[in-house]
């Protein structure tokens, strides 16, 4: 039973960002303890295992933003990176990654799924970034997908001598389709072009072709400079400037994503007990948002809805008043017996979820190479889908034009679940075949039910 | 590196816009009299840009050159362009281009396929590649037309990137290499023109045909062209019984067929019906009714299945080519 927690834990994406940088950032302690060259040189074993110890617990003390880099490939997106992690390692809010060092999109595995992305992570004075860099579109569907690094905004790295390229429509149009609301715009290689009306045009086209897109072309921050310069030292208004300007402009720009503490509450069930003498108790991890002793609550799922109040919290057979998101936590509600609830319902603050039966929902189907179906389906194949604590049947119907899904793309389907249970918009999902994962996905959208959507008997 | 190259590249052009000096004291002369003359400059430069879609230091250079002259710069950047191109191609050549396209085209008893390959699946994305996939395929069906008629079988050809690149697109075209190199100092990225296969059937047989993963927004400027990441061709007879009119229909199943089952070989009606792993394409399950071989699917509709081709974009090729 604990495998269906590991499976769809659709909030814990925030934390996966994270997690997906937490290998740099301890290559980046090793890298910058500052201790006495002499000693290393001298007892390189001692200095090693001090080194272990002295891995530094990564201190939550600025907010945490996911950025990515979308870009033609010889644009510099690279090479800006290098220059971003350059500057504010001066700062000591980075390890300086040089070039080649920035591993251009290692294959990595997120829910079983090999995605292309390199990541680095750097700090400004008032934030924590994680910075993605995927080769293609394909990798940043995936991306989105299994929430590795849900992009909080996009800087786009356009070369001031070739301005915008043909497919920079395209890198837009997956920004739309990922849902990067906020870009910034870097135009590279500002020391390659001799005049200044020149790198205007280049702002100015860029502009004209986000607001195309949909983005607010007139108030995106433009920043004009030169990677190389920032990397070699040349020129600092190119160069130096440049970044911190961009930094600055990010810092600005693309706002805090809102806290899953923010949140209403919201608790999937693992397990429910009757303790004789106190009444019943619900167990789960929260998922999000933070519940009081004494709150109302609801219970959603399985075709239920009841109503209660949590009257005890207790995590490690201890009392709290209060537990936050992320908490593995016991709750006391009034008034209900053990049988009125089930495994894979959920706690949440009253009128704050709804269940639904038909959604929309952008997923990802498993390749042979990554343990998934080796053939392709067609309309009407039922998987199961796992999502929070529950389980349940599903029919898949593919969009209009699509007849088929071969193992190893995305897609959009419509999912029509056999009973209605909790699902939400970016609520993510895996979807098995008996015992195989076929695909994870994240629900773009929920559906009402159609008059000839109730065919489960036949 | 890039810059390098780019310098390379820009090398002669910038030989060529050496009064620059001049035209900015002349700038700073007119700035008070005559913003407009400035105004109208960059008009015609941005104007230069959208229309031509070359970068704007070469629309700069070219507008210098015939002084304003935009019909006269359109014409110089085009033949400047494919110079570049081809400097562009062997710059990036090397470079690993595992993303891309299949295209079909298929004109009445004959049918094409080819792949062509770019680095990021972005560019596989964008209109200009997509004509290019255009133009190899109507290139590999123009160097095919005399050989479709009078057929008393179907012939099936294969043909590889070096036998390609010396194509023609049309009648009057240029070479396909040329409008690769073009497409390269285009969209900046290494693409190859992979292979190519030419199908062409007499009266009583069809091509059926499928291309997986179309892409959304099919571009309208290619007609009959259909692109994706998987295609592939059946060739079918049709006994006399068989109705015509639902051949495409069957043809199109048997296509989605082989893209989805990867058949290696055809095999015969005879064979024992196979698992999963089966290779054979008339012993394979039938993707769409598991429960039948695709050969009990296909003879009760009096149609036998003679050959099929398989593209799979980005796929490895040589083991195929070696067998």
């Amino acid at each position: 039973m604990a495998a269906h927690a590991m499976f769809a834990r659709g909030g814990w994406s925030r934390a996966a960002g994270l997690r997906g940088c937490l290998s740099h950032h301890l290559l980046g302690v090793l890298g910058t303890v500052s201790l006495p060259s002499p000693v290393s040189r001298l007892c390189p074993i001692l200095v090693r295992s001090f080194a272990v110890e002295a891995k530094k617990t990564y201190v939550r003390d600025k907010p945490h933003v996911n950025v990515g880099t979308i870009g033609h490939v010889d644009h510099g997106k690279t090479t800006l990176t290098a220059a971003i992690t350059k500057i504010l390692a001066e700062a000591g809010g980075a390890r300086f990654k040089k070039y080649e060092e920035i591993d251009n999109a290692p294959e990595e595995k997120a829910r079983g799924i090999t995605i292309n992305a390199s990541h680095v992570e750097y700090a400004t004075a008032n934030r924590h970034y994680a910075h993605t860099d995927c080769p293609g579109h394909a990798d940043y569907v995936k991306n989105m997908i299994t929430g590795t690094a849900p992009l909080d905004g996009c800087i786009l790295v356009v070369a001031a001598t070739d301005g915008q390229m043909p497919q920079t429509r395209e890198h837009l149009l997956l920004a739309k389709q990922i849902g990067v609301r906020h870009i910034v715009v870097y135009i590279n290689k500002a020391d390659a072009v001799e005049d200044q009306e020149m790198l205007e045009l280049v702002e100015l086209e860029i502009r004209e072709l986000l607001s195309e897109f949909g983005y607010e072309g007139e108030k995106t921050p433009v920043i004009v400079g030169s990677a190389l310069c920032a990397l070699e030292h040349r020129s600092p208004e190119l160069g130096l400037n440049s970044i911190l300007k961009l930094l600055d402009a990010v810092d600005m720009h693309i706002p805090l994503p809102m806290r899953e503490l923010d949140k209403p509450f919201l608790l999937p069930i693992e397990s429910i007990y009757s303790i004789p003498g106190r009444g019943t108790v619900v167990t789960g991890t929260l998922e999000r948002g933070i519940i009081r002793k004494g709150e109302e609550c609801e219970f959603v799922g399985h075709n239920r809805n009841l109503r209660s109040v949590v009257t005890g919290i207790e995590m490690f057979h201890q009392n709290l008043e209060r537990a936050e998101a992320g908490d593995n936590l016991g709750a006391l509600v009034r008034g209900l017996k053990r049988e009125d609830m089930r495994r894979g319902m959920v706690m949440c603050k009253p009128g704050s979820i709804k269940p639904h039966q038909k959604i929309e929902a952008q997923v990802y189907i498993l390749s042979k190479e990554e343990g998934g179906r080796h053939k392709p389906f067609v309309s009407n194949y039922m998987p199961v889908m796992f999502s929070l604590t529950w389980d349940m049947a599903c029919r898949t119907i593919l969009p209009p034009g699509k007849e088929m899904v071969m193992p190893g793309e995305d897609t959009a389907l419509t999912l029509t679940l056999r009973q209605p249970m909790v699902l939400e918009e970016g609520q993510r999902f895996t979807l098995r075949d008996g015992n195989r994962t076929i695909g994870t996905g994240v629900v773009t959208k929920t559906l009402e039910m159609g008059p000839d959507d109730d065919k489960w008997g036949a | 590196m890039q810059r390098a190259a780019l310098t390379g590249v820009c090398g002669p052009l910038r030989g060529g816009a050496r009064p620059r000096p001049v035209v900015s004291r002349r700038l700073v002369c007119l700035f008070h009299t005559g913003l407009r003359a400035f105004a109208a400059d960059k008009e015609l430069l941005v104007k230069l840009r959208k229309k031509t879609g070359y970068s704007f230091v070469n629309c700069k250079t070219a507008l210098e050159k015939f002084s304003g002259d935009s019909k006269q710069a359109e014409a110089w950047l085009h033949e400047q362009a494919q110079k570049e191109g081809w400097s562009k191609a062997s710059k990036l050549q090397g470079r690993k281009t595992k993303e891309g396209l299949i295209g079909l085209l298929q004109e009445g008893n004959a049918a094409v396929m080819v792949e062509v390959n770019c680095e990021t699946d972005f560019v596989a994305r964008n209109a200009k590649f997509q004509q290019l996939v255009q133009q190899a395929a109507t290139g590999t069906m123009f160097h095919h037309q005399g050989a479709k008629d009078q057929l008393t079988t179907y012939t099936k050809h294969l043909m590889k990137a070096a036998e390609l690149s010396q194509l023609r697109t049309g009648p009057a075209g240029c070479l396909l290499s040329d409008q690769l190199a073009l497409a390269i100092g285009k969209l900046g990225e290494n693409m190859a023109v992979k292979r190519a296969a030419w199908v062409a059937v007499p009266e009583t047989y069809y091509i059926g045909s499928y291309v997986h993963g179309a892409l959304p927004a099919a571009n309208p400027s290619l007609p009959n062209m259909v692109l994706g990441k998987y295609g592939a061709l059946v060739i079918c007879q049709a006994s006399e019984q068989s109705q015509k009119s639902n051949l495409a229909d069957l043809g199109r199943r048997l296509g989605q067929h082989v893209v989805g089952m990867a058949p290696l070989s055809v095999g015969s009606l005879e064979d024992e019906p196979g698992g999963d792993m089966e290779t054979k394409m008339l012993a394979q399950p039938f993707l769409l009714d598991p429960s039948i071989t695709l050969g009990q699917y296909v003879q009760p509709q009096g149609v036998s299945v003679l050959d099929f081709v398989r593209f799979e974009c980005g796929e490895d090729t040589e083991i195929p080519e070696a067998e």
